[in-house]
């Protein structure tokens, strides 16, 4: 119940002009409109997409080290506890500390400054052209972790004799990597691939309040920060509803967009 | 679950064994990346245990004394204490209601046969796919008129309502997995409904239930945008908005902020650390199915 009416709400309310305290009033297809042409909105979808380049990234590194754990290079244990330990800090303190570490005065420019490499100091989260690729940078580094947990996952799953045929047929590593062991972890794939992609759109809001609060100026807005925004700083309840709802739907088509192109090559 | 274990057990280690020509260079990348993730801890520890007069003359350094003076500036001037207590009521009562209904919901989708039992475990389902950002103004709104705002309640009832079909999805893989013959034969020794939960299934899924604790916590623990919406006033916030007010608008005793931030993110790395295994093998359960 807590789920289910929200949702049938956020739709009507996508439709209506409302403050949030007012009774809602009807407009129609007027907010759709109206976000069409928004080039804030644009501006967010865009920076979203930005953050979706973590998406192959994301498919393939974590692919090789899960692989490496599997096959148990040495320290295999460590790595296999560790690798997941970004994601265990909360996103809100992974957030300050990456904003406290790159300030103007902040530890990174200090050190930088202390190796005698003072030209690459740099006001980091100072514009957009910086700031977005260390939010990248960031997400991918606190994700990473549990990638590479549902490969490793997925590979356990595989009989092993078929890696040991291969071998014995004189496959290399890399061979055996994407021939044998890829070919068999298809729906780990799959979830790999929506998963990340749905991050990149719909779970950014922490990173982006903690780390650059969205600025300078509006520059790295997301779609989320921007519903946030328009729902509880300029009361719009309406138009953040229907922001809420474009942008769920743009998620769906990708995901689904997503899935058949994977279910098809298996054809 | 046991397919699993017997698979890895199959294969002697041996023969599992990578055979690469060069696998330092690999093997050295890897170990800079896990380390990357022990660098925010010694960075917080090292910073929380300097003075600001530390910090003002160097940003990076070890502590040159010790005490626990700026944890005190955050426990006490500035609330931590009282948000650490409420991020504990708030995850503790959200671990409990969602791990009792998840296991009796995954109890009656998998071993009791009702009407529409595959329609409304299908309907559950579906929630998993709806990104809970899409909800942040009705649930706001919602919450206004329940009058749960600025309350345990909402953020209680509200992680709970967004955990719950990927719980009832994991409960549900795992009691399918207990044979059917199991219950028949405490049914012919005439065993009730109850009687079959309580004393069958609940001890036998103990890791299963690991799993689930284990997911409930790092997630409620860490959740921040509902926190941050539902949670307005400081008696009832909880640590992960709460920290946020240690960052000064000018001035940031960042000795404290870091002790905040440490004091935030150690009891989630003990449960990590504690519970590894079992979260591992809800991944394994969630991704193989």
């Amino acid at each position: 119940m807590f789920v289910a009416y929200p949702f049938a709400s956020v739709v009507f309310h996508s439709f209506t002009r409302w403050d949030g305290i007012a009774p809602a009033e009807w407009v129609g297809f007027h907010n759709f409109e109206v976000l069409w042409h928004d080039p804030l909105f644009r501006k967010s979808l865009r920076n979203n997409a930005i953050f979706a380049l973590s998406v192959p990234i994301q498919v393939v590194v974590p692919l090789l080290v899960a692989y490496l754990i599997h096959r148990r290079v040495p320290g295999w244990r460590f790595f296999r506890s560790t690798v997941f330990l970004p994601a265990v800090y909360a996103t809100v303190v992974i957030g300050i500390l990456t904003a406290t570490v790159l300030q103007l005065d902040g530890p990174l420019n200090q050190a930088l400054g202390s190796v005698g490499l003072s030209s690459l100091q740099h006001e980091w989260l100072g514009s957009a052209s910086t700031s977005l690729p260390v939010i990248l940078l960031v997400l991918i580094w606190t994700n990473f972790g549990y990638n590479v947990l549902l490969y490793l996952a997925g590979m356990s799953a595989i009989d092993p004799t078929l890696e040991e045929a291969a071998r014995i047929d004189g496959a290399g590593w890399s061979r055996i990597l994407f021939s044998v062991v890829t070919p068999n972890l298809r729906s780990v794939l799959e979830i790999v691939l929506v998963v990340n992609t749905i991050t990149a759109f719909a779970f950014m809001f922490a990173y982006i309040y903690t780390i650059t609060n969205g600025g300078p100026g509006t520059d790295t807005y997301v779609s989320e920060f921007y519903i946030y925004q328009q729902a509880f700083t300029n009361q719009n309840m309406g138009y953040a509803a229907a922001i809420g709802v474009t942008l769920v739907l743009i998620v769906l088509a990708i995901g689904i967009f997503q899935i058949r192109v994977l279910t098809r090559e298996k054809e | 679950m046991t397919t699993v274990d017997t698979v890895a057990a199959a294969a002697p280690p041996r023969r599992r064994r990578l055979r690469m020509r060069h696998p330092w260079p690999f093997v050295a990348a890897l170990g800079v990346l896990c380390l990357s993730g022990l660098l925010p801890l010694l960075f917080m520890t090292a910073t929380a245990f300097r003075t600001q007069a530390d910090w003002d003359e160097s940003r990076v350094g070890l502590p040159t004394t010790f005490s626990f003076d700026s944890f005190a500036r955050a426990w006490t001037d500035a609330n931590i204490g009282t948000y650490f207590r409420n991020s504990v009521i708030v995850t503790g009562c959200t671990v409990v209601l969602t791990v009792v209904c998840a296991t009796l919901a995954g109890y009656g989708f998998s071993k009791l046969r009702w009407r529409l039992s595959g329609g409304v475990y299908l309907f559950v389902l579906c929630w998993i796919a709806i990104p809970p950002l899409l909800l942040m103004v009705p649930i706001y709104v919602e919450m206004v008129q329940l009058g749960l705002l600025d309350t345990y309640g909402a953020v209680i009832f509200l992680y709970t309502a967004l955990n719950l079909p990927f719980n009832v999805y994991l409960m549900t893989a795992f009691f399918r997995s207990v044979p059917d013959e199991l219950i028949e034969a405490a049914r012919v020794d005439g065993a009730g409904i109850h009687r079959i939960f309580f004393r069958i299934l609940v001890p036998l899924s103990k890791p299963a239930l690991a799993t689930l604790v284990i997911f409930n916590v790092l997630w409620a623990w860490n959740e921040f945008l509902f926190a941050l919406l539902m949670l307005q006033s400081d008696s009832v916030k909880t640590l992960t908005v709460g920290v946020l007010q240690l960052q000064g608008r000018f001035t940031t005793d960042y000795p404290a902020l870091m002790a905040g931030l440490l004091i935030t993110s150690l009891p989630v790395i003990v449960a990590y650390l504690v519970f590894q295994r079992h979260l591992v093998r809800g991944i394994v359960a969630g991704a193989v199915k």
